[in-house]
Order: C-alpha cells, then structure tokens, then sequence
C-alpha cells in the first residue's frame, strides 16, 4: 500500500498516485510482501517502471497529510524557510533604494580610464548601479581614503555625510588592493554604532566564506550574500528584531523621520555573546554532557568495534537557551562568531520567539585561526557547523574533517550518525531539565535582581508576581503570534506548581495530567501547531504527530552512549529542579534597598557578556535611562580603547604616536545624571543616577558598566567585585 | 601633532588662506585641490561630506553661506571640537572683512589681503585644538569659550572701568590681564562668546604697538557696519580694549585711559601678580588638587589654573601638562554630557552647537557630574546651576571624596564676591 511519498518525489507532485492505493504489479511482475524487495533490486537501475495500482481510497490524499493544513507557522519562519515576496524583486529594490544603505565592494585598481565603467565594482548592494547611493559616490570615497592616507599616513574609518537632510555615515574597510564601503543613516546607527555593525558583517562573511574577498567574488555565493544582506538592511531599516520581507515593504521610513532615531545599542554590538549564569550544579550537568559529546568515545556504545576512521573530530560545542548562551567549550573568538552567525540567519530571533521541534543546520565554516593557515596551502582540515535545535534550545557544535579524520571531500554533507549524536546530548540535557532551569532563571531577569525607578523611596518589584495570568487564560487558542506572552505564562505554571508537581512531570511524563482541566484543553491547542510551543522543550516525550523525524528522534535516544550511562537521570533531574524550587534573584548590591538599573560586563577574554537579561520593566523613565546608560557606555567604551591601545602600542612607538597623551590610562569612567520620572503620576519628580565604566586587567580584561541610583552610600568596588565573583564559570 | 586648516572659496576653488601647526609638511596644490573635490563631488549627488575619521586624525568639511569652503585636519582631537573650531575660523573672517566680502568674494587677491590681519588670529586659535601635545604653549585655550581671571582686584577694576567707559562714550569695553578678561561691562558679556575670543585675540597677537586701533565687523551683532576695535596698554600684560564708533580717536581714547587708570596702578601691578595661578591667593586648596577649571557655561567663559599649590615642588613641564588633561576631559566628558544644547549662552544662537546626531544627548537626561580615573591622575566635574567645576586630583585621592572636595572649592570661588565672577 502507497503510505507516502519521498520528499519531492515526482509522483507526489503528478497526483495520480493517492495514499492507500494498493500496489499490485511493478513491470507486470507481481508484487506481494514477500518478494517486494527482491522485485525492486531488479529496478535499481531502470528510469522507468510501469505500475499497477487498486485505489482504495476514495478522497484525494496527496496533498498534504492532514496535520500539516493545521500547520500554523509565523510568518517569521515563512520568512525564513521561502519567502512570500523575492527579495530580488524590483518593487523590493525600489524599496531598498529609497534608503541611505548599502555595501560595496570596490577593485581599487581598476580605477584607470581604460577600464570600462563600473568595471571597478566588484560587488555592490542594493543590486542597481544606478540607484544605488554608494556606487553612484563611490569615487568621492576612493579618491578621499587614498588622498587622506597621503596626507596623514592613517586610514580612514568613517566619513559622515548629509544626504537629503540626512547625516549618513559609510564606513571603510580596507583589504588589499580593495576596498569595502557600509553604509548606514545616523538615525538607525550612529558614528560609533556604525562602526560596531560594520565589524560584525565582516566577521560574519569571514566566518562562513573564509574571506571576505572571496565571499563577494565568487558567483556561488552571490545569491546568498544578496539575500543576506537584504535582511540585514531590512532589519536594520525597520529597527526590530527580525523583519520579513513584508513587514519590509509594508514598512514606512518617513513616519520616522517624526518618529525620532532608533534607540541606542551598546551590548548587542560588541563581540560577545550574551550569557544566562546557571547554578553551578546544572553547569556541571551540562559540562559533563558537552564533555561526553566532544571526547566522541563510542567503545561502549558499539559492540563490534569499528575498522573504519572517524568522519569527523568534534572541536568544541555550546549550548544556548533562548538564544542566551549557557556554555560553551569553544575558543571565544569561534563562539563569537558562531552566536553572530546564527543571530545573521535568524536562529537566535527564532529561539527566543518561537521554539521549533526539530532544527537541523549544517554549514561549512571557517575558523578564525584557522584562516591563515589555509590561506597559504589548501588546508586539509576543514570545519563544519552542526547546529541543532530542539524547543527554545540549541545545541551547537564545531566539527572538524581531515587532520586526525578521514581526509575530507568536497560539499561534505552531515553524518546521520553525528547529527544524532548531538541530538541525542540535547534530549539528555533536556531530560535533565536544564531547559527548565534556564527558563526560569530567564523569566527572574537572568537572575540577578533589578531595580524599577522610583523617584524617592525605591519599591522593589515583586518579580514572581509580575503578569500572573490565571489558568483561564491559557483555554485560549494560542498562535504563535502569542509565543511571547506564553513564554512567561508557562513560568507562571511552573512556579505556581510545587515542588511535588515537577517531581511528577518527570516520572509520569504526561505532565498536563497533573494540571487542571484548563491546561487539558490548552495541551489541544498546542497540538494543533506543529511549530510547538514550549511545553514540548519542556516534554521532550510528549508526541503529537508521528512523522518519521520524531520516531527516529525516539530511536537513537534509547540507544544513544548517554542513556546508557549509569546514574539515574530523574535523580538529577529532581536535584536541579528542586534546588530551583525557590528561585531568587540575586541582589547585587549590598545595601538594605535594591538601587541597580542594569549593568553589562564584557569578559573578551571568553567572549561573553554577562547582564540581567529579558527584562523590560513597564516604565517610561527605566527605557530613558537605559537609552542614555547604553549611549553613555559607548563614549566610556571608546575611552577604554584608547587605554587598551596605548598598552599593546609596542614601548619604541610611543613617542611617536599620535594619541591624545592625556587618554591613555584611564581605567574608570563615571557620569552622574538627572532625568524626570515621567510615568504619569509624579512628573516633577527627579530622579538621579549613576552610569558608570570600570575597566579591569586582573586577572583577565574585563569592562564592567553599571547604572545604579544615586543617593544610598555605596562602595562601587563592592558591587563590582560581586558580579566578578558570579561571573567565575 | 599636526593641524591644517583651509579656506577654499566655492565656486572658484581657490585656496584662500591655508596655515598649519606642527611638524608636517605644506600641502601641495594638488592636495589642497583634492580636498575641496571630494566635498564638491557631493554636490550634485545631493551629498554634503561633513567629516571623516581616520586612526589618528579628524577631518571636517563645512561650507559657509555657500561661498567659503573650509577644512580642517587635525590629529588627537574630535570631530566635534574641530567642527566648533572651524565655525570660529569663519567668524573671524567675517570680523576681519565683513560678511558681504565674504560672501560675494569679488576679488580674491584683495580678499587674500586683508586675511592676513587675521593670521596670527588663526594661528592661536589652532592652540585650542587639544592634541595631546605638551609642547602647546596655549594649553588653556578652549574653543568657543573666553578665558578670564579671577584677581582680587577686580571689584575695584570695574569701578575705573565704568568710569572709563563713561569717557570714550562706547557700552563695549574691557580689562585685559594677559590676554585674559579681568573684568568687563555688562555690554561686553552681551557679545557673542565668539566675539569676544576673536577680539581678545586680536588685541594679544596683532602687533607689539602700545596701542592698536583696527576696524573690525562683529560676526553676529553687526556683520555689515563695521567697528573700530581699540586696545591701549596700561602696564605691562594689562590692556583696556573698548569697541567704538568713528569716535573719539585713538589719541582721545589714549588719553581716557591714562586719565582714568593713572590712580590704579598699584591695583593694576597686584591684579597682575594673580597670573598664572589665576584665582585670588586668599583661596587655599588642598594639596591634591593639581588644576582647576571653572566654566559658566551661560557666558560660555572659564578660569583654568594650574598648580594652585606654589608650594609643591613639582616640575613646570608636568604642571603644563596638567592644562592638557583638564582640556581633554572638558572637552570629551563635560560638553557633551554635562553642558545640554538649550543652556548655552543666548536665546538667539541656542541652537549653534547643537548636536543632532544619535549620539546626542536626549533633553531629559541631565548631567549633573563626571569623572574619570587614571592610573597616574584623576578627573572630576561638577555642575551646580550655570557653573561647572573640572578640577584635576592626584591619582591618591580617594574617588568618593572628589564629589565633596569639587563642590566645595566650586562654593569658594562663586561666592567670592571680589573677583566679579
């Protein structure tokens, strides 16, 4: 009997095949269950094959199975997965054009008059010569980055323009004889965001077409890079998170022109991954896992041991939750790229929205340190990026072929074998409940207590309370629309449980049981999107459709080296979660009252970035002062680098150099600010505040900035010295 | 260091001034004509090139009532102080020739001329150009803003003055105690902060005579008619400089001042014995501070001293250097946070600094402190009200304390009622 098609297959798309026929000859040579498969050996080889079919069935079943018409994707992942509308389209161009943005990539040594026009322009976007601001301008910057550099002996980094009552600012990048211009307006990124943003595209292009140069010469991957930077424009342009190609055409630049600049970005540009601090038993937990995962022992697993040479040696791998990074064993360099590029594909966005059932992503990519090498000889080592991911969690891991493994091929794809693997270590850590243990620390700030402005007497808030939506809310039909405010709902659920109840999810592994009725019905409605919501990361067990993906899923977890270990995994699981049972956030500052804003701190040393995270207080003046804390940490970060550059300028330069002699050492930067309480009640009143940057170099370099009420007596070096002691993994 | 600064009429191209500072070569023709290309290129793609950055060195561009391009390239500073310096170096063209020659340019070489008057101007107006540089004989110059000096004295000084001003028949004078305003009338302070800094200028680097006597237009009062601007010595490093009409003559004026400060001279030596410290000796400062700089960011003038503490036995070329580190923390920590656009100088030019890029500060966040820590200094600011203290501590004192330590200091020297602040 027919019971589905291969994907893509022709005869799905023919239609003429229909799910329940009976299959009676192949060739006119009888088929039955006993030499099926004898039959189709003899055909392995034959293009063409006459077959005899009974329909049985009477309705039209090739279409679609039926789960997938309740198939309720956002519009985000349509996005994602095949566009509605091409972004190659011209109205899309049109769009794009009417923007001062764009990237281009120019062969400075094509400038002669022999050459023909536009023969110098190697790469260019938005894909017209003729609209297209930078191609059109380009000579002005060529001739300026080559006349300053005879002038000064300096290159230029940025010039800032006024394009139709617009300040613009392009940024240059040099690379041999070539040279890159990015540009972007002044109300979506200023002169220092600019720079910032520019840095991480081109690490981006590094890190998945080893060069820049080859990434924007090469014609195999034109197409991608276009399609990538139309959402990277797109984004920018629209000043959210993520924006589809519609969200773009439907989006109107002028409202903003009325509307203000964007807000200021200070975190989110720099070379770090934001970090949630696990407790230290979960980090265990997840170490040992990752651990188990890279040192790829499979004796045990495997009772014939096996001739043949491994495919590939696993580097390193990381874990994220949410798109928030829980732990890594990658050099900081390779994770900070990593976590760009998945936050350039849209990963990130989708983990911290919408958690998906099943995430598969492989991708050749090129290591940092790795480049050099293979700049001079063709490597043999050749790196891949095996992401996988599974609710609101994402498993990444850094593969590497040739060297200790089997020399590599061409267009290596993923080994079924390793992708299970991996797939297999995130079941395990979701058995373990370490999703559960994020998610809640997340919905606590990241765990560390924040303070809501207040103009006199600061009322801590109470965070466990904040939105407890009842159980009669979660009977509405959810859609995925609605992943937001359900992502803090099932927190509610879960807290509100006892301890007793979360001991039970484990051994029943029907957890909606134990719930009242509502979830019952809500546990309905979940089912009908197959973009799951997050009680599915929460359940790895829990099966609403049985497609061959899931069941594999299923196999090689009960076969997988993890389950095969010996310890009692609910043991565990019930250790960590009760632990957690009551979940506090963590004060950082000493005194009686709670009196810190925010604060960031940068540990370039691993890549990460440690800050409270996801916490949007619903205040007016807390989004005024982290505007102002955020613009105010750039111009402290920028007086940081002066610091930083003037300790590696070697000792002989030092006269020499051109540096503001007056800039070089300062190690902390504080500014003291006043601004309105503008929540409706109290609008005289003031509030004073803090934002305040400290630059470390004990015991590894560290930036730590710090928004924080003025007015309670309070040694700074305390509080700082607190995150520090938090943040030692 | 190095700085160049060019002025480049518009629809000509040609290089109407061009100085520079620093060990660096003269720009060829060639360069200088590249330079106005690149902004002219924009032009008609709709483009206006405002500034480049480059690792070490500031470019800016700007355009003046679409006749006078001019360019400046400086290393160590910011774009934001270049640009505030690039508008004075018009003013002082347009006081020098008016702002119809400036705009209409009918003859070049005239034009050419009569700038040179201002070269000298120009020339010092680049010391404010805070490039890291201790060799900087002008350490104290702030761009944009008028230096002045707090003597003792200068309560008496303002009864002569007035007496004097009285005699020349003009509202506009001042005293001048080297090259910083001791006192001046309250007409005085109504010029634009400009004004003032172009005039002062004017009466130290122009020429060694006793007096000096030079027409000059006011870029914002009185672009059009022009003045005379009278600077007559008193004693040695103290001048009166008054703004007047066709009359009284030089010789008149001359013979005012003689006749009014002839009784005051003695006042006038002591007045001159506050340089370099700047402030009343009455005035005792811890031994941790090692400069001062007091802003009012209203009249847009500041005090600097260094080495308040005669006593210490530190180096001269360090105290020098001190001037550069409380420059540079003004200008990359206090303009921009603690000074907001709306609070400066007059109603009618609110708006000339105004930063409007994102990197702005928003209305509503008001900086009130600053400071910084270095390894071998620290740094701190405080704004009460219209008044701004920069005070320079060692690197031992205690962070916490410099709050407590600056507003004091600030509370002696406003409330001071003798040195007329």
């Amino acid at each position: 009997m027919i019971a589905g098609f291969s994907y893509d297959s022709k005869a799905k798309h023919d239609r003429n095949i229909k799910i329940g026929d009976w299959l009676k000859t192949i060739n006119n040579m009888e088929v039955n269950v006993h030499n099926l498969d004898d039959i189709l050996q003899k055909f392995i080889n034959h293009n063409e094959v006459l077959l005899t079919l009974q329909r049985v069935a009477a309705t039209e079943v090739t279409k679609e199975p039926p789960i997938n018409t309740l198939n309720l994707e956002s519009a985000f992942v349509q996005d994602l997965l095949n566009p509605k509308i091409d972004p190659d389209s011209p109205v899309v161009l049109q769009k794009l054009c009417g923007y001062p943005v764009g990237l281009i990539y120019i062969n400075t040594d094509k400038l002669d008059e022999n050459n023909k026009a536009n023969e110098d322009l190697i790469y260019y976007f938005p894909k017209s010569v003729q609209k297209n601001l930078l191609c059109q301008s380009r000579g002005m910057f060529i001739t300026l980055h080559h006349l300053l550099h005879d002038i000064t002996a300096t290159f230029s980094r940025v010039s800032s323009l006024m394009y139709k009552e617009k300040l613009v600012h392009v940024v240059y990048t040099k690379l041999q004889n070539h040279l890159l211009l990015f540009m972007l307006p002044d109300e979506r990124a200023s002169v220092k965001e600019v720079v910032l943003m520019n840095n991480q595209v081109l690490s981006y292009l590094d890190f998945t077409y080893q060069r820049i140069h080859d990434a924007l010469t090469l014609k195999r991957h034109i197409e991608q890079i276009d399609s990538f930077l139309f959402r990277y424009f797109a984004r920018v342009i629209c000043n959210t998170d993520w924006a589809t190609t519609e969200q773009f055409m439907e989006y109107q630049f002028d409202q903003i022109t009325s509307n203000n600049a964007s807000v200021c970005l200070f975190e989110d540009l720099m070379p770090v991954v934001p970090t949630l601090k696990l407790p230290d038993e979960a980090v265990t937990q997840v170490d040992e896992a990752l651990s188990e995962l890279e040192a790829s022992d499979y004796r045990e697993w495997n009772e014939d041991p096996l001739d043949c040479q491994r495919l590939f040696t696993i580097l390193g791998s990381a874990l994220f939750h949410s798109g928030y990074l829980l732990h890594s064993h990658l050099m900081d360099c390779d994770l900070v790229n990593i976590y760009n590029f998945c936050k350039f594909q849209g990963i990130i966005h989708l983990s911290r929205t919408e958690p998906v059932k099943s995430l598969v992503l492989w991708k050749e990519v090129f290591l940092s340190n790795s480049t050099e090498t293979s700049n001079n000889s063709q490597s043999e080592e050749r790196k891949y990026l095996l992401a996988i991911g599974n609710g609101k969690d994402l498993l990444v891991a850094i593969m590497e072929a040739g060297g200790a493994t089997e020399p590599p091929e061409d267009n290596m794809g993923p080994d079924a074998f390793y992708v299970e693997e991996v797939q297999a270590t995130l079941a395990h850590i979701q058995e373990l409940g370490l999703n559960i243990v994020a998610e809640r620390i997340l919905t606590s700030n990241g765990g560390y207590a924040i303070a809501n402005p207040m103009p006199q007497i600061n009322k801590k808030k109470d965070w466990k309370g904040m939105g407890s939506l009842g159980f009669t809310k979660t009977n509405l039909p959810q859609n995925s629309s609605k992943e937001c405010t359900s992502g803090t709902k099932k927190n509610e659920v879960i807290s509100i449980l006892k301890r007793r109840n979360s001991e039970q999810n484990v051994l029943n592994e029907e957890p909606y049981e134990a719930y009242s009725e509502g979830s019952e019905s809500q546990c309905y409605s979940e089912a009908l999107s197959e973009i799951s919501d997050e009680s599915s990361s929460r359940n790895p067990n829990l099966r609403y459709d049985s497609n061959d993906e899931d069941s594999d899923f299923d196999d090689y977890r009960e076969g997988s080296q993890i389950s095969g270990s010996s310890y009692d995994l609910s043991e565990v699981r019930q250790l960590l979660l009760s632990d957690l049972g009551e979940y506090q956030p963590v004060q950082l500052t000493s005194g009686r009252q709670n009196v810190l804003y925010h604060f960031v701190q940068f540990e370039t040393a691993e890549g990460i970035l440690v800050c409270p995270l996801e916490c949007h207080l619903q205040s007016n003046t807390y989004d005024l002062i982290l505007n102002n804390f955020r613009r105010c940490c750039q111009n402290i970060h920028e007086i940081f680098e002066n610091t930083q550059r003037f300790k590696k300028l070697p000792a002989k330069d030092i006269a020499k150099s051109l540096m503001n002699k007056s800039l070089i050492a300062i190690t902390e930067y504080g500014m003291l600010f006043e601004c309105p309480f503008i929540e409706k009640d109290a609008r005289k009143a003031k509030i004073t505040y803090w934002v305040i940057g400290k630059l470390f170099y004990e015991p590894y370099p560290r930036e730590l900035f710090v928004c924080y009420q003025d007015g309670i007596p309070q040694n700074l070096a305390d509080l700082a010295f607190k995150i520090g002691l938090n943040c030692s993994l | 260091m190095s700085v160049y600064l060019l002025g480049i009429t518009s629809a000509g191209g040609l290089p109407v001034f061009s100085r520079k500072k620093g060990n660096c070569e003269s720009l060829s023709f060639s360069k200088l004509g590249s330079l106005n290309g690149v902004h002219m290129f924009g032009k008609p793609l709709n483009i206006e090139l405002s500034n480049t950055v480059t690792d070490d060195y500031a470019v800016a561009w700007k355009e003046f009532n679409n006749s006078l391009v001019i360019i400046g390239i400086a290393s160590g500073c910011s774009v934001d102080v270049l640009n505030r310096l690039l508008k004075l170096v018009y003013d002082a063209v347009v006081l020098i020739v008016g702002i119809e020659e400036a705009k209409s340019q009918r003859n070049i070489e005239r034009l050419k001329r009569e700038l040179r008057v201002c070269y000298p101007v120009l020339d010092r107006l680049l010391d404010s150009l805070d490039c890291g540089d201790s060799t900087n004989k002008h350490s104290s110059d702030i761009v944009g803003y008028v230096e002045t000096i707090l003597c003792p004295e200068n309560y008496l000084i303002q009864i002569v003055l007035d007496s004097f001003t009285e005699c020349v028949d003009s509202m506009f004078s001042c005293i001048l105690v080297n090259g910083k305003i001791a006192v001046a009338t309250e007409s005085w302070w109504s010029l634009h902060p400009h004004e003032i800094r172009l005039l002062l200028l004017l009466a130290v680097t122009e020429n060694k005579d006793i007096s000096k006597d030079i027409p000059v237009f006011l870029p914002y009062k009185s672009p059009t008619v022009a003045f005379r601007f009278v600077a007559c010595s008193l004693i040695s490093d103290i001048k009166v400089c008054c703004l007047c009409g066709s009359t009284p003559s030089l010789l008149d004026v001359e013979q005012a001042a003689t006749q009014c400060f002839k009784n005051s001279t003695d006042i006038l030596k002591s007045a001159s014995h506050c340089v370099p410290r700047n402030f009343p000796q009455s005035i005792t400062l811890d031994c941790g501070v090692l400069g001062l700089l007091l802003i009012n960011i209203r009249l847009k003038k500041y005090m600097m001293s260094k080495n308040p503490q005669q006593t210490t036995s530190r180096k001269t070329s360090t105290s020098s250097h001190r001037l550069d580190i409380l420059r540079t923390f003004f200008y990359q920590a206090v303009m921009n946070t603690l000074i907001l656009n709306t609070q400066t100088w007059q109603d009618n030019n609110l708006h000339q600094d105004e930063k409007t890029d994102k990197t702005a500060l928003d209305k509503d966040n008001d900086g009130i402190e600053t400071y910084w820590c270095s390894e071998y200094h620290k740094c701190h600011a405080v704004k009460v009200n219209h008044n701004i203290l920069c005070v320079l501590y060692n690197s031992t004192t205690p962070t916490q304390a410099m709050r407590f330590f600056s507003k004091n200091i600030l509370n002696m020297l406003i409330c001071d009622k003798q040195v007329c602040w």
